[in-house]
């Protein structure tokens, strides 16, 4: 697991308290009860804080699993 | 605090067998990191305290607070914005800017604050509560560039200035300081455009943070500093005594010490918000008296006692100055130049905040003083504040009239010419008992403090009364000493909580307060929900030298066994309805 991936698992286990690190790396909104609109911007909002991201959230709809955050987040991630 | 780690906060367990305290959240927006936010301040404030926190309803902060039900949460907090004076003044409604739009939002805000102010009025009756004004920028809908203020958006500034100040005059409103916020959030840094016009949510995380953590400041409301001990050169003027002599020492513009004086006046503030000082001092006891009779001293020697003046160690000041006082050293603060002198007094007193004066730096002077100030800062100054530095004096000068006199403690109470007024009657503005109940220690039936909450239902039930008492005898007046609160049960008391200030010992008030409660309430018994803890002692004591005998686990008095058991009582009694 490369450092982002556990800041990213970090970021998760703060917004779902009740996810075990495994369950993290395969979670989905469809798997997740929990992951509705209210845990979606605090999850963006987290993201935000934690990799100095600017999140646009007309992107949220792509933001549906932690696969999807990841390579999200790779993608706009410069470093900071 | 960030968000991760406020989210962090909120994971970690709290003890499932306290009592949650109830919350209300009152905003017009989406109230989502805010909330987060403040309950991670509010844990981290009170981490053995459970949060149960509720929020309204969107847009509709004046209905959310119109709608909860008397005794339906603990604590509100209630955090208004542009738009929930008038929509138009927030980004997410389009009713219009237009120049002609300007007087009717004047207008509209006017009545949505004058509806917000009746609404919490009429909460502050049964709930405590912390409001946080407007606090981001207006939006650019005024007429005139944005470096002019437009005349229209100055009338909405001093229409929320006249707002909290009118419900900041409310004892059971504290309204959150925009100044500190000011220097806690910049302004620029405030508005998360996105975050409102797509989540509802219109603050940025640090904006969010820093309002909730001031919230949960005035909610928690620490109890303030009591007295504050001080060292002489240096420190409240500048220069060494000894060798400079009276004419020597200065606190003023012409010689660059005026951060002396600053102190000085800022001590005096103190003084006469009911904050005792003393001087701990290594000094020549004949050139401090000199010193402070120089007529441009700007502390009042009438505002200082002890002085404790000499060679020997300060903590050994320290420790005079607190039994003098007869409080905690947790309830004070030392302040020195020397940081040998302050480290000394820390280690014998670890609980004492002790601080090093800094000479010679401007910037620090005026941060010194506001720390002071959020240490010693209090609601409100009762009439108690005005008068604990001429009690404390007249204890001093009962102590040394009763020890020196060689009569009996008979003789000494009849001749010292007493008299207390009992008051029955339960009045919400009586901040000085709720005050009392909260931070008497030694003399406690059972250490049970009450919240601002759990006051207002106490008041508001009709079975319980509550019994307060004001003593004076001829070495002065000690002003409301005592709280009894309690329930009559046909011919029997119950005594929930009692208290009573150290300041009142030894002059046979709470043998007089159960005689009067005896008498008022025609009761044949009086039972108490007694409970030793570390620190009341002085009651233990007490109950044990009316029994005669160990405190039983069901602490009860009949009337006879007392009359039986008590003292002479020389007390002039007057009794009050309602103060």
């Amino acid at each position: 697991m490369d450092e982002m991936e556990t800041r990213l698992v970090r970021c998760f286990s703060s917004v779902f308290p009740d996810l075990a690190a495994e369950q993290i790396r395969t979670a989905s909104m469809e798997t997740v009860p929990a992951w509705d609109s209210l845990a979606a911007v605090t999850l963006v909002a987290v993201l935000q804080e934690e990799f100095g991201l600017q999140i646009n959230l007309m992107d949220l709809p792509e933001l549906v699993s932690f696969v999807a955050v990841q390579n999200y987040v790779r993608k706009h991630d410069t470093g900071s | 605090m960030n968000l991760v780690e406020a989210l962090e906060i909120l994971k970690q367990a709290t003890p499932e067998d306290t009592h949650p305290l109830r919350t209300f959240l009152a905003c017009g927006f989406t109230p989502l990191h805010l909330q987060t936010f403040l309950v991670a301040h509010l844990r981290e404030r009170l981490p053995q305290q459970r949060f149960e926190v509720k929020t309204g309803l969107f847009g509709d902060v004046a209905g959310s607070i119109e709608r909860l039900p008397s005794a339906g949460c603990d604590i509100l907090a209630v955090v208004i914005e542009w738009q929930d004076l008038d929509p138009r003044l927030g980004i997410r409604n389009l009713g219009g800017w237009r120049a002609a739009d300007l007087p009717d939002i004047v207008r509209s805000a006017s009545l949505a604050a004058a509806r917000l102010e009746e609404a919490l009025r009429r909460s502050s009756a049964f709930v405590p509560i912390s409001v946080c004004m407007p606090t981001l920028p207006l939006p650019p809908l005024f007429t005139t560039p944005t470096r002019q203020a437009s005349s229209y958006e100055l009338q909405l500034r001093q229409l929320v200035a006249s707002f909290a100040t009118a419900i900041s005059s409310e004892s059971s409103i504290r309204v959150l300081n925009t100044q500190r916020l000011d220097e806690l959030s910049p302004l620029h840094a405030r508005l998360d455009v996105q975050s409102d016009l797509m989540a509802g949510f219109p603050y940025k995380l640090p904006h969010a943070s820093a309002i909730a953590e001031l919230l949960a400041a005035l909610i928690q409301n620490p109890t303030p500093k009591k007295g504050l001990i001080t060292d002489l050169d240096d420190t409240l003027w500048a220069g060494i005594l000894g060798e400079v002599g009276t004419e020597g020492i200065s606190w003023d513009l012409d010689q660059h010490t005026h951060e002396h004086g600053l102190y000085q006046q800022f001590l005096g503030s103190l003084a006469s918000a009911g904050v005792l000082i003393a001087v701990a001092s290594k000094n020549d006891p004949a050139l401090v008296e000199k010193a402070f009779e120089r007529k441009d001293l700007i502390l009042s020697k009438a505002n200082v006692y002890p002085f404790e003046v000499h060679w020997s160690r300060k903590s050994e000041s320290v420790q005079r100055i607190l039994k003098t006082w007869n409080i905690g050293p947790e309830a004070v603060v030392f302040i020195d130049d020397s940081p040998m002198e302050v480290a000394e007094v820390k280690t014998a007193f670890p609980e004492i905040e002790c601080i090093v004066f800094p000479n010679d730096d401007y910037q620090a002077i005026w941060d010194l003083l506001k720390r002071m100030r959020d240490l010693f800062g209090k609601n409100a100054i009762s009439e108690e504040d005005s008068i604990r530095l001429k009690s404390i004096r007249g204890a001093g000068a009962l102590r040394e009239s009763r020890d020196g006199a060689g009569a009996s403690l008979d003789d000494f109470l009849q001749a010292a010419d007493a008299s207390i007024r009992f008051t029955f009657g339960k009045q919400a503005a009586d901040t000085r008992a709720f005050e009392l109940i909260n931070k008497t220690n030694q003399f406690n039936l059972n250490g049970k403090r009450l919240t601002d909450a759990a006051w207002k239902n106490y008041l508001n039930d009709p079975e319980a009364f509550v019994m307060t008492a004001n003593y004076e005898d001829k070495f002065g007046p000690l002003g409301k000493i005592s709280v009894l609160l309690g329930r009559i049960r046909g011919k029997s008391i119950r005594v929930e909580s009692w208290v009573m200030s150290c300041r009142a010992f030894s002059r046979r008030i709470e043998h007089q307060t159960l005689k009067q409660l005896f008498e008022k309430f025609d009761a044949e018994e009086i039972c108490f929900d007694y409970q030793a803890t570390p620190r009341n002692g002085p009651l233990q004591e007490f109950f044990a030298q009316l029994l005669g005998a160990p405190l039983p686990a069901e602490l009860c008095f009949s009337r006879a066994a007392f009359s039986e058991k008590s003292p002479s009582l020389f007390h002039r009694v007057e009794e009050a309805v309602n103060g």
